[in-house]
């Protein structure tokens, strides 16, 4: 045999064995590429991995976020060779999925598990779509909490606010002592969650439903009430330049104290705590003004897309979803386990605080999905683009254009029979 | 008497054969795709599910209703003004110096064009650490300078943004452009430059006079690549502000991306997509005839 026809032979033979690898290797996509997150997530894999000896995972970092991992899932589904699991966020984006074909539906593994008694009542609707589960939680975390630095407050001499009268104080009280009140950062998430604590206030639990569901307008006397308390009492607080910024850079202004307060997911804290700034000591937390005693959550699922990978996929959910493995994510990434049945002594300070917080929302039914994905993905996004043009630009004007455009965007998601009661 | 029938000879089968994969994989990759995306802008689908609802042109007159769109187009225009003038006349002005012979000429040309190896997320990166309002490098420096009321929110000010992202861009790509024109200055004939000397010509007169004109050729190749960059432009901008904040920076790549990926709307997405391309061609289709007349025209003389 001449060489060039040796050498076509052995690459087939190495493009063979490739394939048959890849069939063989359950993969778990998700986007967390580095930090505490990558950490969580390969504990998670390894506890996985741990409980079974039939199946091996291994994990696959998408680089990006939710919008470049839908990238690479849509030519997996195209090419015909999804992973067993990713990571999903919840409501509609699992909605989106399963209506497109594309998600196995997790009955089976869910009562196996027993879902509906492990998962709060206000989780599990996120990640059923009419009753069928098609997420399973494993990344819970709270938005509606204040971090602030103490030193800042001592300074200041201010106490920890408990409604908006008492906020808009503390940043009149923090920036007469020279420190910018209150930090945001530019995107399409971080204004729209700030404004949550408004929203929440002027609307309520139900309210905030509604507007989920289609039913009340964003040209509703309450959402604009809700608006001009979110200028008035926030943007009135934030601190120069934050629509510049990244969230890490705004949490390294609280660290250094630059800034007193700083509005974010609980995550911020295990990037403070791994910045050596303590949870406790340098900093503490209270939830927002319209939002004590309440929880408003963004969560992470692992969805199963149909295809050979799902018997495998059903055993790392039940090995995913057991207190251990909830735990061994949510330790390392600074998250809640959505599993109640984890111990609340694994956290640490802060992990303990949001614990409470969430424990009290529960028993009040006043846990609240990121209103975010529980709106049609379209209107979900330009919500989020809307709100931060409002906070860098809190002008009548401004207002007017994003009501009417939101609105706009409403109608349309009615006429096409979009939105969902979650 | 009836001419004897043209048989293929076995030259022209190995011809075909070498033709046939180019042409196969022209029509595979380039002419299938265009096709597909033409047929995709006249549908309404989410990318995942299995059907499509066709819907003809409501997403071409939706986008060209829409001020996002409208917006998006703006940039694009801005960033092709830009990228004809900035990276391209300071890399001629660079290459100009670097010709003079001057002292670590060496040294000069790898930092000039180190940038350029650079990929686009990592420049992305390091501007965005750079363009930090408050204590980034550049408004560090400025305010050693005693410029910090000058300094900006860069990112952050739908005002300012562009240019903040075309200041980053330029650092990138002005080091092609340096090394086209530094090479074309290089392949001029010498005995062109001591004639204009002996006749008494300033250097100003010998480079505008004598070298510029004979730099034609690599002008051409930097001017188009600049022109087809800027309307293709997606990598830096996603990366570094995701078309904000508020769209204001947003090019037709990026809504197209947020279209398809953000929002599951693949026909609209692929309607941003034909817009380009007709106002790519539009733009640019010009400048490649007129320029490959130009070259025709250099050829024949």
């Amino acid at each position: 045999m001449k060489k060039s026809n040796w050498l076509a032979a052995l690459g087939l033979a190495m493009l063979a064995t490739t394939a048959v690898q890849a069939q063989e290797n359950n993969e778990i996509w998700h986007y967390y590429a580095a930090g505490s997150e990558l950490a969580g997530m390969n504990a998670l894999i390894d506890a996985a991995n741990s409980a079974t000896d039939q199946y091996e995972f291994s994990g696959v970092v998408i680089p990006g976020n939710v919008v470049e991992l839908r990238r690479q899932l849509q030519t997996a589904f195209l090419g015909g060779r999804p992973p067993a699991l990713y990571q999903s966020s919840m409501a509609f984006e699992l909605k989106t999925f399963a209506d497109g074909g594309q998600l196995h539906p997790l009955t089976d593994v869910w009562a196996a598990i027993d879902g509906d008694k492990i998962f709060p009542e206000g989780v599990q609707r996120v990640v059923k779509v009419e009753g069928v589960p098609f997420g399973v939680p494993f990344d819970l975390s709270l938005i509606n909490n204040v971090f602030y630095n103490k030193e800042a407050f001592e300074k200041a001499g201010i106490e920890v606010p408990t409604d908006w009268a008492s906020f808009t104080a503390a940043c009149d009280a923090l920036r007469t002592a020279g420190y910018e009140p209150l930090g945001n950062a530019g995107g399409t998430f971080w204004s729209l969650y700030n404004f949550y604590a408004a929203l929440v206030s002027v609307l309520g639990e139900d309210g905030y439903y509604k507007m989920a569901s289609g039913e009340l307008g964003f040209d509703s006397p309450e959402f604009s009430e809700a608006l001009d308390l979110y200028r008035d009492s926030m943007v009135s607080c934030y601190a120069k330049n934050w629509s510049g910024k990244t969230w890490t850079q705004t949490a390294d202004d609280l660290v250094n104290g630059n800034t007193g307060m700083f509005m974010m997911g609980i995550w911020a804290a295990g990037y403070m705590e791994g910045a050596g700034f303590k949870a406790g000591e340098g900093f503490d937390m209270f939830q927002a003004p319209g939002t004590v005693g309440k929880s408003i959550f963004q969560m992470d699922v692992l969805a199963v897309p149909e295809g050979p990978g799902v018997a495998a996929a059903d055993e790392f959910i039940k090995a995913a979803t057991t207190p251990e493995g909830q735990a061994a994510f949510a330790t390392l990434k600074g998250s809640l386990a959505p599993n109640i049945n984890v111990d609340p002594a694994v956290y640490g300070y802060a992990g303990a605080t949001f614990t409470r917080q969430f424990s009290e929302a529960s028993a009040n039914n006043a846990v609240l999905p990121n209103l975010f994905f529980l709106l049609p993905t379209d209107l979900g996004t330009e919500f989020g683009v809307q709100i931060e043009r409002f906070a860098i630009d809190p002008s009548d004007a401004v207002k007017s254009e994003m009501i009417s455009t939101l609105e706009g965007f409403r109608q349309e998601a009615l006429a096409e029979n979009a939105f969902i009661k979650w | 008497m009836a001419q004897p029938k043209s048989r293929l000879t076995r030259t022209d089968w190995t011809h075909i054969a070498f033709l046939a994969l180019p042409a196969i994989l022209f029509v595979t990759f380039y002419i299938y795709p265009v096709i597909s995306s033409i047929s995709l802008s006249l549908h309404d689908w989410d990318g995942f599910s299995p059907r499509m609802r066709f819907i003809g042109i409501t997403n071409y007159t939706v986008l060209a209703g829409q001020p996002r769109f409208l917006h998006a187009v703006f940039n694009n225009i801005l960033w092709v003004v830009f990228m004809l003038i900035v990276p391209t006349g300071i890399g001629l002005l660079l290459a100009a110096i670097l010709d003079r012979g001057i002292r670590g000429e060496k040294a000069f040309r790898i930092i000039f064009f180190l940038p350029f190896t650079i990929p686009a997320v990592a420049v992305a990166a390091i501007w965005r650490w750079m363009y930090e309002p408050d204590n980034g490098l550049v408004t560090t420096v400025m305010n050693l300078l005693g410029l910090g009321s000058f300094a900006q929110n860069w990112l952050g000010d739908p005002s300012v943004v562009n240019f903040s992202l075309m200041g980053a861009v330029a650092w990138w790509t002005t080091g092609f452009a340096f090394l086209v024109f530094f090479a074309g200055l290089r392949n001029i004939p010498t005995e062109c430059v001591e004639a204009a000397r002996i006749e008494g010509a300033t250097p100003w007169q010998v480079f505008w006079k004598v070298s510029f004109p004979l730099l034609w050729p690599s002008t051409i190749i930097v001017l188009g690549m600049a022109a087809i960059d800027a309307m293709r432009l997606f990598d830096v901008v996603w990366s570094m502000t995701k078309g904000g904040p508020a769209y204001s920076s947003e090019v037709l790549a990026t809504q197209m991306y947020d279209l398809a990926f953000g929002r599951f709307d693949m026909g609209r997405a692929s309607a941003v997509a034909v817009y380009l391309f007709i106002i790519a061609g539009i733009i640019i289709m010009p400048y490649i005839v007129y320029m490959s007349r130009r070259v025709q025209d250099s050829e024949a003389e």
